[in-house]
């Protein structure tokens, strides 16, 4: 295949794909009675139509990128870590402690914060890791369950003993010398959007350029070659899924230091909650490729910041707005789907002989 | 009762070629007779099975037709065959384990008998226990109807399959390898209840690579290799060596003789295994106290059926898989390998059978296949950085060395052709510098071009002192590289001699379970 025809499949093929997800969602908002011009136009303005509008973006694709690695990272090692939401929930609460509680000078107290905040994503990944490895249990399952249990230990924490007396909605607010910087005045990008990619290109570091991601991305194309050129299948599986807390760790710090204007985590979890599943759509669309993540988290952080003007310009109701921006994803996400599908059919052919 | 001279089946000129461009049959043509009893002889990938899916219609043929009771048919599906009385057991079971017998038998059927609308209503049990009954007590296959299969035996498995089949109305009833996981007794049984079969009426087709069970069982065999039926004998009037030398070929395609001048079998081996035992998947023996010695400068082949052990021999000594018993000894040091990681590190080559599952990652390039399972060698890290320029440099040198052809060291290696892919693993194994060299079917699906430039290699590491173990359903591949010959059936090593005093006939009748007396090892 040529260079001008690779370019274009890897262009025209999510073109499509997002002019199929378009084309659906206008006839779901017609069948409703609104205007689906008017309600794009309120969406791509919304989104990218002015500076500040392009700085919440970017706000909205912080998170998202980094649980976007989460699930990659799995999948890149035959892995289906759908934890990120959980760790998130762990990564915040460690940020909001060590940013709240301890005293340090600025900048130390940014770095000691969210090295907390990744530390506490971390050890909730250790679980559904060691479950895996030792006792084979299938990471669906429990990851599923530790995001449950990170739900409501975290609520309990947030109430019980983080409240901040008098706001008991949420936590104690993170003190000054533990926020990144807000880049421009009056909107909430802080300059945590570079801690983010700085990590997702270490994270695309690693896969090409050590030993490790070598031997981690061999596994999950091929298990049994990897067993054959004796490859740890436990290594591989811990790592991935250590790599994917680390991220899920830090996307829920970048939530509680990097986000004005409340530099905390609410009792209902609302400033967190989702972003961890949100990542799995933007991995797909990425490709689970580090720097395509990076590309869908623009694309659907702008979706969701963007979204929030359909509803004022359009008046379409919020849920509406939702199924648009779900079904926008979704047809995006197609693609990596089927040859996730068509890689499964292939290996169990060969396996079946 | 006596097989009639009328054809039940007529198959003309199938020819089958598999999507990804195997061709399994090339014109095959066969009748078979009501009441007969026929034997399908021949060696893995002979196209036996191939052409009794394409009876049984799970697969359909590229060309040829195909003519029940004179009439010409077309199955699209195993059901199609079905109606037609015609029904297969396949080697590999198709039951629900956790289903009781007569679950798995009446599984399937009911919905077929009952329509949509009798979906909801209940399931009458009972009747098809008194049919069951009835018809167990007529073939003498019986299965206790209540037991949960995964709680049988796998002779009482296989009766279930073949109870599931005849319960469907089937008049010709095709065995695909039967006695693969059975015991001795189990095969007598299992014999009996074929003989009962005959004996009302049915037409039974038996696949086997075994001849002696060829021999005791049926009334007629065909022998097939390479996709074509090569012979067709009665057989009462059939010999065991002319089915041996049907089965086998008579005549090298490529007869260079690559053999060492001198072999040599003295000094200290490079592998010995002693009084080795390793299980199979299913928890069987498969191989079952083999012991043998390979020594520097020679070609050790292990001749065989594919299916009587060797694979798992080869993942034992390779550290895939963990033997019960029996010592594994590399260059005279008794090894537990825990990973295969180990036995890399020793200097030990190993060209897997399966190039695309095991030898390769076909979504890598080039570049990234050429150092698999040497990914920790130093001349290829910086620290814990690969040294993607020095592995560029190497991969490079694989290519031209071993005449590879490939767009280049970054393109996948799905790119490559199945010679060049083979090529490629040959030459990351063979460059390692190993001691010791276990080839599995290192030729297998390859061109004659491929074929021979990978032979020759081995015989030259051969000839530079590296011992080898080369496993092989191929005898051609046998014959021609081996300097010592051993065959493996059901997990034993049942000859080994030196290859100038092999005889082609005479190995092709160990591999198909025919002891000769006076070469037992």
């Amino acid at each position: 295949m040529g260079l001008a025809s690779r370019i274009l499949e890897t262009v025209a093929q999510p073109l499509l794909a997002l002019a199929i997800g378009l084309a659906v969602s206008a006839l779901l908002m017609a069948i409703y009675g609104y205007d689906p011009v008017l309600a794009y136009k309120a969406l791509f303005t919304g989104a990218y139509g002015s500076t500040y509008d392009l700085m919440e973006t970017l706000a909205f694709a912080v998170p998202i990128m980094l649980t976007g690695i989460t699930f990659a990272i799995g999948v890149r090692a035959g892995l289906f870590n759908i934890g990120a939401e959980g760790q998130l929930y762990m990564g915040a609460i460690g940020a909001v402690i060590a940013g709240a509680f301890l005293s340090l000078p600025w900048p130390l107290h940014v770095l000691v914060a969210t090295l907390a905040g990744m530390l506490f994503g971390l050890l909730w990944s250790v679980g559904p890791a060691l479950l895996k490895v030792f006792r084979g249990v299938h990471e669906v399952i429990s990851t599923i369950m530790f995001n449950w249990i990170a739900f409501y230990l975290a609520t309990y924490l947030v109430l019980y003993q983080l409240a901040e007396p008098g706001r008991a909605e949420k936590t104690y607010s993170v003190l000054e010398t533990a926020r990144y910087g807000v880049l421009v005045e009056g909107t909430s990008l802080t300059s945590v959007l570079f801690v983010a990619i700085a990590f997702n290109i270490a994270v695309n570091v690693f896969l090409t350029q050590t030993k490790m991601g070598f031997e981690l991305r061999m596994y999950g194309l091929n298990p049994d070659a990897a067993r054959f050129a004796g490859i740890s299948e436990k290594k591989v599986i811990i790592v991935s899924f250590l790599i994917g807390g680390l991220a899920a760790g830090l996307a829920g710090a970048t939530q509680v230091l990097g986000r004005p204007p409340t530099w905390a985590l609410y009792g209902t979890l609302g400033n967190v909650v989702r972003l961890g599943f949100e990542g799995i759509g933007v991995a797909l669309i990425g490709r689970n490729h580090p720097i395509g993540i990076i590309i869908a988290s623009l694309f659907v952080g702008g979706l969701r910041h963007g979204g929030r003007y359909m509803e004022i310009e359009a008046g379409i109701y919020s849920e509406l707005v939702d199924a648009v921006t779900g079904l926008i994803i979704i047809a995006l996400a197609v693609p990596e789907v089927f040859e996730a599908i068509k890689r499964y059919r292939l290996k169990r052919r060969v396996a079946g002989g | 009762m006596q097989p009639s001279d009328k054809n039940f089946v007529e198959l003309r000129n199938i020819t089958k070629v598999y999507p990804d461009g195997t061709v399994a049959l090339r014109g095959v043509s066969l009748s078979i007779r009501y009441g007969e009893i026929l034997g399908l002889l021949g060696e893995n990938g002979a196209g036996k099975t191939t052409l009794m899916k394409i009876l049984s219609g799970v697969l359909q043929p590229t060309t040829g037709e195909l003519l029940v009771e004179g009439r010409r048919v077309r199955f699209r599906s195993p059901a199609d065959a079905l109606r037609h009385g015609i029904g297969m057991v396949h080697q590999h079971f198709t039951l629900v384990p956790n289903f009781t017998v007569l679950e798995n038998i009446i599984l399937g059927i009911e919905r077929e008998r009952q329509g949509l609308t009798g979906t909801l209503s209940g399931i009458d049990f009972e009747s098809h226990v008194k049919r069951l009954e009835k018809l167990m007590e007529e073939t003498e296959l019986k299965v206790p109807l209540d037991a949960e299969v995964q709680k049988l035996s796998l002779g009482l498995r296989q009766r279930t399959e073949i109870l599931k089949v005849l319960y469907r109305g089937v008049r010709l009833l095709i065995l695909d390898e039967p006695t693969t996981f059975l015991t001795p007794l189990e095969v007598e049984e299992l014999f009996k209840v074929l003989r009962n079969l005959k004996s009302q009426g049915k037409t039974v087709i038996f696949i086997t690579h075994k001849i002696k069970e060829a021999l005791e069982i049926t009334d007629r065999i065909v022998v097939m290799r390479g996709g074509r039926v090569v012979g067709e004998v009665p057989t009462r009037e059939a010999s065991p060596e002319v089915l041996g030398e049907l089965m086998v070929g008579k005549r090298m395609e490529l007869d260079v003789l690559l053999r060492a001048r001198k072999p040599r079998t003295e000094g200290r081996p490079v592998l010995e295994v002693r009084g080795l035992v390793v299980k199979n998947d299913l928890g069987l023996e498969a191989v079952r106290g083999v012991s043998f010695k390979v020594y520097p400068g020679e070609i050790y082949g292990i001749a065989g059926v594919e299916g009587n052990g060797q694979a798992e021999l080869v993942e034992a000594i390779t550290g895939l898989r963990k033997p019960e018993s029996g010592e594994i000894v590399i260059d005279g040091v008794r090894v537990s390998v825990e990973t295969p990681i180990d036995v890399y590190r020793m200097g030990i080559s190993h060209i897997p059978g399966d190039r695309d599952r095991y030898g390769l990652v076909l979504e890598f390039t080039v570049k990234e296949n050429t150092i698999i399972g040497r990914q920790w060698e130093r001349s290829f890290t910086r620290g814990l950085a690969l040294n993607w320029r020095s592995i560029a440099r190497y991969a490079w040198e694989i290519i031209k060395r071993f005449n590879i052809v490939t767009p280049g060291i970054d393109a996948q290696a799905r790119a490559l052709s199945g010679g060049n892919r083979q090529r490629l693993v040959v030459g990351r194994e063979l460059s390692k510098k190993p001691r010791l060299i276990v080839a599995a079917h290192p030729t297998r699906g390859l061109d004659i071009a491929s074929t021979m430039y990978i032979r020759e290699l081995l015989a030259e590491y051969r000839d530079k002192g590296a011992a080898v173990l080369l496993v092989s359903a191929d005898l051609d591949e046998i014959f021609q590289l081996s300097d010592r010959i051993a065959v493996m059936y059901e997990g034993r090593i049942v000859a080994e001699m030196p290859a100038e005093k092999a005889d082609r006939r005479q190995i092709g009748l160990l591999m198909g379970g025919y002891q000769v007396a006076s070469q037992k090892a």
